[in-house]
């Protein structure tokens, strides 16, 4: 290789153009295609074949007639019949719901392992633990939870035999609220992560700073760590939102044949056969999940934004 | 000698619930039931050529078939050892639709199943959507008319009654009939198996509870609306009833067939849990299970194979140890080739007498109705 | 000025987040020991470790995770390493295709790829159709999905590791004494990123050993289908089985820690950032 320019050590965040050594100028294939493109090929290819195509025919067969050929928008309709209208309320809802049980908590657990005055092993601990915690779902989560809570659970026995009943006032496992607090199991840690660098952010010399100004803990958390942390909360609960609407193993192993109304479960029930509606409705519903959790990582992009100028 | 009275009475009873809900095709059929040529009672001798055909195939595809449910595991086990052929059992806790499914979706496939057990519904379905292939095992006289298809497609293979499970250190008092399900000392404890729409176990629950309430073999309507208001009392569970939530007293009463729960009842007393099953006093429903064979059958001298040892006497007794009363059950009788040990560890006849069998029209009927209204009124 | 007591509400909050996640997993634990009334013992352990369903269905799944592994990295790590020398402009695109998996969910995906692959070819030439058809006769079409499913956790790992180090000067280095391409990537690249890699294999085997979704739908018998079946079957094994699980996953995170402890700091990638 002649001529190669002598190069300063590269920033790490950017890689800069032009201190790239000279090549011999690319041959040029097809016009604008260059052979710098092809090491890169095959990863465009395989997403293009992986997940790419399946997806356009998910698009594809939500709009078809479902006899003939032709297109239509009826299949898109029928999603907001009362079943499934329900069914996506309700999944938004219990991820809703989760996104903050498990933001909130998360932050506030989050929070307390990474401000200083915590020994260094707690954020070690936490981190690793909520690694594997975040993937801890389906049936050994959902049995982890009928043996804790479930009618001869350990904490269901602990409490009656302090004379409180838990289920006597209705609650059961297999419902919305038993949902929640199961899901709340892997949002959980999944917050921890996300928003632990978040918190790292936070400079504690900003709160010393505040603190000498004479602001007490909650005019530092209104003027200066809320407003700096909102966009990456945001965000990290978007994300949450979009881990609770996916999930199927944790809500099959829970609800099984359907006791609450949830998209993914009915996707399955079609695609097992279950359930016998037309499979075109199937591609909508699938169709359905893709454009909200899309919409949610598109303000998820926009949140992460505003949220890295602080994290410099 | 009070084996053997038992043993005639129980036969004749069983006769009567014959007579009374398998004669569904007309009187006709339950002549024949009693006089079965004796050259036709075949005790299931197997052709050796299949055998070879079988396992040149080396293999089956099973599915949906737990090893707790009609003591398939041992049924399996045995066809392995006797036969030396590789089995897989995909999907253990389908659904009778996942089956059919199943047959579909892997079409052409090295994968897909050889045969399937279904439920009746499932059975027409698949007949209908082209699914299956005819075959008559070399015992198919001995199958009584009702419980099977006259071309071959499906062939029952062994039915059961809906009965109560109840765990007994979570429910003092164990049900007897479908109005104890309702008392206010059984919140959130009474669970069926799977939809009724799609799981035969669940459909059974259901029509049963038609029975007892109004209802009839044509009429579901009052099962579904048994079990909105066992809901509104707060009684129903929606989960699935399944051994693992059986035990750990999530579901504590299960509303399932007899020999599921009789099953879940010995696997509990392992463990030191005490169970108790009973059959209604009321609704008493028989559902029978059909065995098919796959139309596109990778293996289908194994399916032969398989068939052949199912209802062979060996593969029918190995389902009354599974506390299921198999379809050849009277042929059985008759020859004297039930042991008595066996015959006592079913609950006693009378608690059958009053068994009814719907046709497969009634169960398509029923079937519809159910799609319509269940997840409806259920919520 | 710095050391500075721990709050009451730093404790509190400490607390219960340790009580949410251990409660759950002591009710298993104790449940999965309980072998009749009152007494304890392993026996649901040895059920499960003797169970030839849980042998066989390990083995696949573990088969599946290990070619999921290596068709991840041998697509991802030229592609990460060319972006990043070359392609600068790329890393948008990139970004999004790799966040791309989270916005379609394997249960949708599923759908696509059932429908993709077996009712309607690839394309309409006699020999593609034979491909999509091999493709879903076996476990190969799981391996395929779930590279794309483990892709945002490969590419941060590998792109992490190969921001952390000197790209540019370590190809021009090797270039300089006449290596060809695939020596700098083989020789130079790859012994730098072995952290980054291993943090990716990491993470792909714990997603597949996890994954239920796509296996249950396309019929495959992974281990956890397996595990949902237990759950379902056996009650007290299928605590025990959920504690065999848990502990395997800590394994594996210790696994990354320890080769982290090794390799040093700066490739500090526990888990997929996101």
């Amino acid at each position: 290789m002649a001529n190669v320019a002598p190069t300063a050590r590269p920033d790490r965040s950017a890689i800069v153009p032009g201190r790239l050594p000279a090549v011999p100028a690319p041959r040029r294939l097809l016009g604008k295609l260059s052979l710098t493109w092809l090491p890169v090929a095959p990863f465009f290819l395989y997403v293009t074949i992986f997940m790419l195509l399946p997806s356009l025919s998910i698009v594809q067969g939500a709009f078809s007639k479902s006899t003939g050929s032709g297109y239509t928008l009826d299949h898109v309709r029928t999603l907001f019949d009362p079943q499934y209208r329900d069914a996506f309320w309700t999944s938004i809802k219990l991820s809703v719901a989760t996104a903050l049980t498990g933001g909130i908590f998360g932050l506030f657990v989050a929070y307390a392992a990474v401000k200083e005055g915590a020994p260094r092993w707690i954020r070690s601990a936490l981190i690793t633990f909520s690694g594997v915690a975040a993937n801890f779902a389906g049936v050994p989560l959902a049995f982890a939870f009928i043996a804790t809570i479930g009618t001869t659970g350990v904490i269901t026995s602990f409490l009656s035999s302090y004379g409180i009943d838990i289920y006597s006032n209705g609650f059961t496992l297999y419902s919305f609220t038993g949902l929640t607090i199961v899901y709340t199991y892997f949002q959980l840690p999944l917050m921890i992560l996300i928003i632990s660098p978040s918190i790292d952010g936070l400079r504690s010399q900003w709160r010393e700073a505040a603190e000498n100004l004479g602001a007490n803990t909650f005019q530092y958390w209104r003027m200066v760590g809320l407003p700096i942390l909102w966009p990456s909360l945001l965000s990290a609960m978007v994300l949450l939102f979009g881990s609770a609407f996916s999930a199927y193993a944790t809500a099959y192993a829970l609800i099984g044949s359907g006791s609450v109304n949830l998209v993914p479960i009915i996707i399955g029930a079609v695609m097992s056969g279950n359930i016998t509606i037309d499979p075109n409705l199937g591609d909508a519903l699938a169709l359905g999940m893709i454009v909200i959790i899309g919409f949610t990582v598109a303000i998820y992009a926009l949140l992460q934004r505003r949220a890295s100028r602080w994290l410099r | 000698m009070r084996d053997r009275n038992r043993q005639i009475s129980r036969r004749q009873l069983l006769q009567m619930g014959a007579a009374g809900g398998l004669g569904l095709a007309g009187l006709g059929a339950f002549p024949g039931l009693l006089e079965t040529p004796e050259a036709l009672a075949d005790s299931g001798r197997i052709s050796k050529s299949l055998i070879d055909a079988a396992q040149k195939e080396g293999a089956i595809n099973l599915i949906a078939l737990p090893p707790d449910w009609a003591d398939y595991g041992e049924i399996i086990r045995i066809f392995q050892t006797k036969y030396r052929l590789g089995i897989s059992n995909a999907n253990p806790d389908g659904t009778s639709a996942e089956e059919n499914q199943a047959i579909q979706t892997l079409k052409g496939q090295d994968r897909e199943p050889d045969a399937v057990d279904v439920s009746g519904s499932a059975a027409q379905a698949g007949k209908a959507a082209g699914l299956y292939q005819p075959y008559k095992v070399s015992t198919w006289n001995t199958i009584p008319a009702a419980l099977k298809d006259s071309q071959g497609y499906y062939y029952g293979d062994y039915w059961g009654a809906m009965s109560f499970l109840s765990l007994n250190h979570v429910v003092k008092q164990a049900p007897k009939d479908w109005s104890d399900l309702l008392s206010p000392k059984l919140r959130g404890m009474v669970a069926i198996d799977g939809k009724p729409y799609s799981a035969g176990d669940g459909f059974g629950a259901v029509m049963a509870a038609s029975l007892a309430n109004g209802g009839s073999l044509d009429n579901i309507e009052p099962g579904i609306n048994f079990f909105v208001k066992l809901k509104k009392a707060g009684n129903f569970n929606p989960a699935d009833a399944y051994t693992a939530t059986i035990l750990k007293g999530a579901t504590p009463i299960a509303i399932k067939w007899d020999y599921l729960n009789l099953a879940v009842r010995d696997q509990g007393a392992a463990q030191g849990q005490k169970i108790t099953v009973n059959i209604p006093k009321h609704g008493v429903y028989g559902g029978p299970y059909y065995q098919a064979i796959s139309a596109y059958a990778p293996h289908p001298n194994a399916a032969k194979l398989w068939m052949e040892f199912l209802y062979s006497d060996q593969g029918q007794l190995l389902w009354l140890k599974g506390y299921t009363h198999p379809a050849r059950y009277l042929d059985l009788a008759k020859r004297k080739k039930i042991p008595a040990k066996l015959a006592k560890k079913l609950p006693p006849a009378s608690a059958y007498k009053n068994v009814k069998f719907a046709t497969l029209a009634q169960i398509a009927k029923a079937n519809a109705i159910l799609q319509e209204q269940w997840d409806a009124k259920m919520g | 000025m710095r050391a500075r007591r721990l709050g009451f509400w730093q404790v509190f909050w400490l607390v219960a987040g340790a009580l949410f996640f251990l409660v759950p997993l002591y009710g298993t634990a104790e449940y999965s020991l309980e072998t009749g009334p009152g007494q304890y013992g392993f026996k649901h352990y040895l059920t499960i470790l003797q169970d030839p369903a849980f042998k066989a269905s390990f083995l696949y799944s573990l088969k599946i995770a290990l070619a999921t592994v290596a068709i991840g990295i041998v697509l991802m790590v030229p592609t990460v390493y060319w972006v990043n020398l070359r392609l600068p402009r790329l890393r948008k695109v990139i970004d999004f295709l790799a966040v791309l998996p989270f916005v379609v969910p394997p249960v949708a995906l599923v759908v696509g790829i059932n429908r993709l692959f077996t009712s309607q070819p690839v394309l309409i030439l006699g020999q593609p159709q034979r491909v999509s058809f091999w493709l879903v006769s076996g476990p190969q079409i799981l391996v395929m999905a779930y590279v794309i499913l483990a892709l945002p956790f490969t590419y941060r790992s590998l792109d992490a590791g190969m921001r952390a180090i000197d790209l540019h000067t370590l190809t021009e280095a090797a270039q300089s004494v006449g290596a060809s391409w695939t020596r700098v990537l083989l020789s130079v690249i790859l012994p730098n990123i072995r952290y980054a890699m291993l943090s990716a294999a990491f993470l792909t085997i714990t997603l597949v050993m996890g994954e239920y979704t796509m296996s249950s739908l396309l019929l495959f018998n992974t281990f956890a289908v397996y595990v949902e079946y237990t759950g379902e079957a056996k009650a007290n094994p299928a605590a025990a089985l959920a504690i065999i699980s848990f502990a395997l996953t800590w394994a594996a995170m210790l696994g990354i820690l320890f080769l982290g402890r090794g390799v040093g700091r700066r490739q500090g990638q526990l888990t997929g950032t996101r």
